[in-house]
């Protein structure tokens, strides 16, 4: 698949996206000029209007090497340091000056400077790949290499399906549940409304409504602060999803509540099986029956208390390495925590502990680490908090070092301003209990659930 | 002055203390004045704050009404948040 063609197929004119900035329509992408400069280049994207990108995506998509989804949120040199660890030839942005001096490659702020900038010559690769840092706040964000075909597999892209929808976009587009809503509206003929990402949320939902949003996708989170935010009563909904995190009962049903026209899904997707699947049933989990009757043609089983999907169109394989990673019999570990209970499969968690906060991933390790760090500090164990606005936050429990009576308040103060000095927000445990040892299981190791 | 009166204003006074300590832990800045019409999400704080102070008026409370509550209700406003933690309150 190639973008371009994909909407240059779309049966007529229509306006895929309408951001603060402009609209792009189906046949001002189709009527833009081939750039054959960029032919084999890699370019490094950072721009804030996703109009402006996608109109750069559509000329660079089979005709440049990669392209690189750099946030309009990052800071230059983290920007400049992403696009040189991507050996990027050049980078369209917003503001050339931002990056001046801080790299080897060439900025430009527009698509013909680009091309006039460009040494062309290159040949233009059979697939471009499309480049995303993962989400990580902490470190130097990883970069994942992704194609259109493998970024769009979950999609609908039938054009006639798209024509009454009108999608609203709440993420950053750089990131992948952000690019996941462009491209699902974008490739299904739907328009696209892209309020400014760092616009306050309440700013955002004014602009849904006033241009009649039909389609809503977020985290069961973000799904909470949207119900407490006045105005959200006047979008007129006919979809709602849910994912990145676990839906529960009463998040769908004040959802479907306040929404009472729209049909509410939450997701559940594997990356790495390379599957999803939706329950529209308005309840937690999913029905047992999928268990024998799967939906969407992949197939799914409970092993040892984990979730394990086999999806037979598509042989799992990580990227870059192609070892592949499903059992000889191809079913794949999904490593969330499961249980089967009132006819019902209701996710717990991971099975490795990792915590999910808010759509944001906490591994409990770190937060130990930095807790051990600390001198008064002889033992840490960090589990998760079911939280009724984030699903999760982070606790702990510690074992102090030394002698005789601590002072239980004054340890508590210390060690969480040691946490905050050392660990992003949403990694500080919220909760901090002063306790003389901890359960292990038989196999000897930290039993992680909640006290 | 009746028992339920001295809850209703334990409840509020603790729910503006523990606010006013998340609120400067989290933005650094000291939190606002807050009246009934507040808009909680107009205050700056984000919905990390607001978890984290659920999870410090449990601790401070000793319950979450929004896990006892029967309903599923997101309050928008300061007033419907305390008038919340008043009306779920364990008899």
């Amino acid at each position: 698949m190639i973008l371009r063609a994909h909407i240059a197929g779309i049966e007529d004119d229509r306006e895929l996206i309408r951001s603060p900035a402009g609209r792009v329509t189906r046949d001002a992408i189709a009527a833009l000029p081939p750039l054959p400069a960029a032919a084999g280049a890699r370019i490094a994207l950072c721009v804030a209007d996703p109009a402006a990108a996608l109109t750069a995506l559509a000329v660079l998509d089979g005709t440049a090497e990669h392209v690189v989804l750099l946030s309009p949120g990052a800071a230059p040199d983290l920007a400049a340091r992403l696009a040189a660890d991507s050996r990027c030839d050049a980078i369209l942005c917003d503001d050339p000056d931002r990056f001046d001096g801080r790299t080897a490659a060439p900025a430009f702020d527009s698509l013909s400077a680009l091309a006039d900038g460009l040494a062309p010559g290159k040949s233009s690769p059979e697939t471009t790949r499309w480049v995303m840092t993962t989400s990580g706040t902490t470190g130097v964000p990883k970069l994942v290499s992704h194609t259109l075909a493998s970024l769009s597999r979950s999609a609908r892209t039938d054009p006639a399906r798209g024509r009454d929808q009108r999608w609203g976009l709440l993420y950053d587009y750089t990131r992948f549940a952000g690019l996941q809503v462009l491209l699902q509206s974008v490739l299904s003929g739907a328009m696209l409304i892209a309020p400014a990402f760092d616009a306050p949320l309440e700013d955002k939902l004014a602009m849904f409504a006033a241009q009649g949003c039909t389609h809503l996708s977020g985290t069961p989170t973000l799904w909470r602060r949207i119900l407490m935010t006045p105005g959200h009563e006047r979008l007129a909904l006919k979809q709602v999803t849910l994912g990145g995190e676990i839906a529960d009962d009463r998040i769908l049903a004040a959802v479907a509540a306040a929404y009472p026209g729209a049909r509410v899904a939450h997701i559940f997707a594997s990356t790495e099986a390379g599957v999803g699947f939706s329950v529209a049933d308005g309840r937690a989990g999913f029905p047992e029956t999928y268990l024998s009757a799967p939906p969407s043609g992949v197939e799914l089983c409970v092993r040892n208390g984990r979730l394990h999907v086999r999806n037979l169109q598509v042989s799992p394989a990580y990227l870059g390495s192609g070892a592949a990673f499903a059992g000889d019999d191809g079913w794949v570990d999904t490593g969330d925590a499961v249980e089967r209970r009132d006819g019902r499969v209701h996710f717990l968690g991971r099975a490795n502990g990792v915590i999910n906060v808010g759509g944001d991933k906490v591994h409990p390790e770190e937060v130990e680490r930095v807790l051990l760090s600390h001198p008064a500090v002889a033992a840490a164990r960090v589990y998760a908090k079911a939280n009724p606005i984030s699903g999760a936050l982070v606790a702990a429990e510690i074992v102090p070092s030394g002698q005789g009576t601590v002072d239980a308040g004054a340890l508590r103060d210390a060690v969480r301003a040691h946490a905050v000095s050392h660990l992003d927000r949403h990694k500080v445990p919220v909760l901090i209990r002063i306790v003389a040892g901890f359960a292990v299981n038989p196999a000897g190791k930290l039993m992680r659930t909640e006290p | 002055m009746s028992d339920l009166t001295i809850g209703v204003e334990h409840v509020r006074a603790t729910i503006l203390g523990v606010f006013s300590e998340v609120y400067t832990g989290q933005t650094g800045a000291s939190a606002p004045e807050m009246t009934d019409a507040t808009v909680l999400l107009d205050t700056g704080l984000d919905s990390l704050g607001f978890a984290i102070l659920v999870t410090r008026l449990e601790e401070e409370l000793g319950y979450d009404p929004f896990s006892l509550s029967s309903e599923a209700y997101y309050p928008q406003t300061f007033g419907e948040f305390v008038a919340f933690y008043r009306e779920n309150a364990p008899r």
